[in-house]
Order: C-alpha cells, then structure tokens, then sequence
C-alpha cells in the first residue's frame, strides 16, 4: 500500500476538522484534571470522542474530500485504511491528552490505563465507522455497536480483571471491523 | 517463441463506452446511454435534469457502477476494475471549490498524494496550469488543475460553465473530454460536433 495516500487523506480531513480535534484535546485534558485515576473516565469518554469523529467522516459532511476520494484510483481496503486513521488519530490523541493531564497529577497506573484505553478507543471508532456509510436503523445499530465495544472493553478489566484479555478482544474487533469497513466503502454507491 | 493471434486484428477499444447503460437508485435515473468516445475526441451530452447530469459524469468516471447495461472505461469495467478506470478518468464536479489562496498549494498536494503523482511535479503543474487559467475564477479553475494533476486521458467535467469552454478545451491538451449538461446552449458550447455522435435516451 502507497503511504501517500493515506498520509493525504489524514493530513486533509485533520485540516478540516482541526477544530473539532483541538476541542475534543481539550476536553479530554480537563477531564484528566478533575477526574479520579483509573480506566473508566477516560474509556468512555475517548471512546466517545472516537465514535463522534467517525461519525463526522460521514459522507456529505465534506462532500468535496469526498468526491476527490471516491474519484481517486484507490483499492476501497486503501481508503478505508486512510480514513480510518484520521478518527483513530483524532481519539488517540485525546487519550494521550488525557493521559498528560493524569501524568501532571501524579497518577501512577497511566500506562496500564493509558493502552487498554488506547485499545478501546481504536476498536469502538473502527466498529463506528462503519455506521457512516449506512443509514437510518443500520447506522444506529452500528453506533450502538460501538458503544457496546467499548462496555465490553470495559467489562473485561474492571470486572475480568484482565487487561491482556481486554487487549486480546480490542485487537479481534477492531480488525474484523476495519475489514468490514474496507469492504463496504468498495461497494458504496454515493447516490 | 511464438506469438497468439495476429497483429492485424488490433482493434483499439474506445476510451469510453457504454451500451444501453442505466442508472437507477433511490429515486435518482439515468440512461439508457449508448456512446463510444475515442482518444481525443470531445462529447457533450445534454440530459433532462441537472441530476441526470450529475449522475452520468459519475457513471463516465467510474465512481457509480451503472444498473444494467455496460460501461468500459479505457476497456476496463469499473465493476471490476474502478481502480483502472479512475486512473483513466477524471472528474471535474460541478460545484465550485471556495479556497483561499494560502489552501491552493494544501489542495495540491492533496490531490498529488490521492493520484500517487510526485508533489514537485504536481507544483509545477498546477503553476503551469494556474497561468493558463487565468481568465477563469478561482474557485472553478481549482478542481480542473486538481484534475488535471494525475494525466487524466479522459476528463470527465459535471455541468462546466460554457463561458469558460474554450478556456478548458485548451488546456486540456488533446486529451478526450466528455462533459454533461442541463442546456443544449451549454453543450453546444463544448462540443459542436459532439452532440450528434449520442444516441441516448436523455440526449
């Protein structure tokens, strides 16, 4: 696979949506601040950040990104990966952020907290972009999808007390998930 | 080593061709369009609407696959194989591109990384490209020269305004155009000749 396109992709809608990304920053940086340690603030709310910024590559939300995209000579596996990494990005970035903020308060359990949180968050925004190229119950399905990817997640180190199992489930879907996404962006019709 | 068949049978395939391709999905329609575009040669097609339009370019471009019917783009079937027929083709929207000046050289770059072109090259192109457009306003000359950028043989352009056709002709440099219209006036203007050779429905 080129590197040059999907370095493209992120680089234009990041640009975009700089705004977005900075705010979600933000909050996830505060949030750090004021929260308590451990995994469940910063899943949920990452997660959530995640799955609104798939959400916001949607279809029409930029409709010229968009035309350039589907017009460009790219395999749908290609363009689903690039477009994939611009929510991860975006998410990953909070999480870091929200990280910071926890290392600056002298919480000692980040980096155990910092990459099952990482893991959540790349698994529920690649199960939620696939909601953007559906419509009505499906879409809300898929959200909801997301959502319960991210419980699961959850579910695994706080009850199981098992953050290898956590990792282990994060990694399963999000790959199943990613392909899933490649597939359907293949055969989206834009009209 | 011997050679399969005989070099007299070469025929070159048209660089578009369709045959009886429709286009039908969520209330939006198109078609039947039958039509061969050769290497170098202009075509403009008048539809019913500006949807049909729009949906026709699109089907010229590879990006929708048609509902029934055929659709080779430079001989490739974009049902098969939209990669190829992407490579081939390009699309010109309709929809002007607002960007500020200091956005030009990002979009550049953009489209070079989507079309795998070298960035220095497409720099030099979309300069050499921006000077020969410079009777055009910005914000439809823009998406032509990020057209333009990955050598297109086809370029494909969605309702372009006629005030600018020769303008466009000309820098497309030999290279086959097929563009689509909601006006006879507007496709006269981009292919005089090119009107006659359509046998379509929504011609």
């Amino acid at each position: 696979m080129r590197s040059r396109a999907p370095a493209g992709v992120v680089q234009a809608r990041l640009y975009v949506q700089r705004r977005v990304v900075f705010c979600a920053c933000a909050a996830a940086f505060v949030a750090g601040l004021v929260e308590p340690s451990g995994p469940a603030a910063p899943l949920f709310l990452c997660s959530l950040l995640g799955i609104a910024m798939a959400l916001a590559q949607s279809p029409g939300l930029h409709p010229h990104l968009d035309r350039c995209e589907q017009g460009a000579p790219l395999f749908g596996r290609e363009l689903a990966r690039a477009k994939a990494l611009v929510p991860c990005v975006a998410a990953v970035s909070a999480g870091l952020c929200f990280a910071g903020a926890q290392l600056a308060r002298g919480v000692s359990t980040v980096p155990v907290t910092l990459s099952v949180t990482l893991a959540a968050v790349v698994a529920s925004t690649l199960v939620a972009l696939s909601a953007t190229t559906r419509r009505g119950l499906a879409r809300t399905l898929y959200v909801l999808l997301a959502a319960c990817t991210s419980a699961g997640a959850y579910a695994l180190v706080a009850a199981a007390r098992s953050p290898a199992a956590e990792l282990a489930f994060c990694a399963f879907v999000a790959f199943f998930a990613l392909r899933q996404y490649g597939e359907t962006l293949a055969r989206y019709d834009p009209i | 080593m011997e050679l399969a068949g005989t070099a007299e049978c070469y025929c070159p395939m048209p660089l578009l061709r369709m045959r009886d391709a429709t286009f039908a999905r969520n209330a939006v329609s198109a078609g039947p369009l039958t039509l061969d575009l050769e290497r170098g040669e202009r075509m403009a097609l008048h539809c019913e609407s500006a949807k049909e339009a729009c949906v026709v370019a699109l089907l010229a471009t590879g990006i929708v696959k048609a509902t029934t019917g055929c659709v080779l783009i430079n001989d490739y079937d974009p049902r098969v194989q939209s990669v190829h027929c992407k490579r081939a083709a390009a699309l010109v929207p309709h929809e002007p591109l607002a960007l500020e000046e200091s956005e030009f050289a990002r979009y550049i770059a953009y489209r070079a990384a989507l079309w795998n072109v070298e960035p220095s090259r497409a720099r030099a192109c979309a300069r050499r490209l921006r000077a020969r457009l410079a009777g055009m306003h910005e914000a439809l000359a823009y998406p032509l020269i990020g057209a333009l950028i990955g050598t297109p043989q086809l370029v494909v352009l969605d309702r372009p305004q006629p005030v600018y056709a020769r303008l466009i002709v000309d820098v497309l440099e030999g290279r086959a155009l097929f563009s689509t219209h909601a006006d006879a006036a507007a496709a006269r203007a981009f292919a005089p000749g090119g009107l006659a050779r359509v046998r379509a429905a929504g011609a």
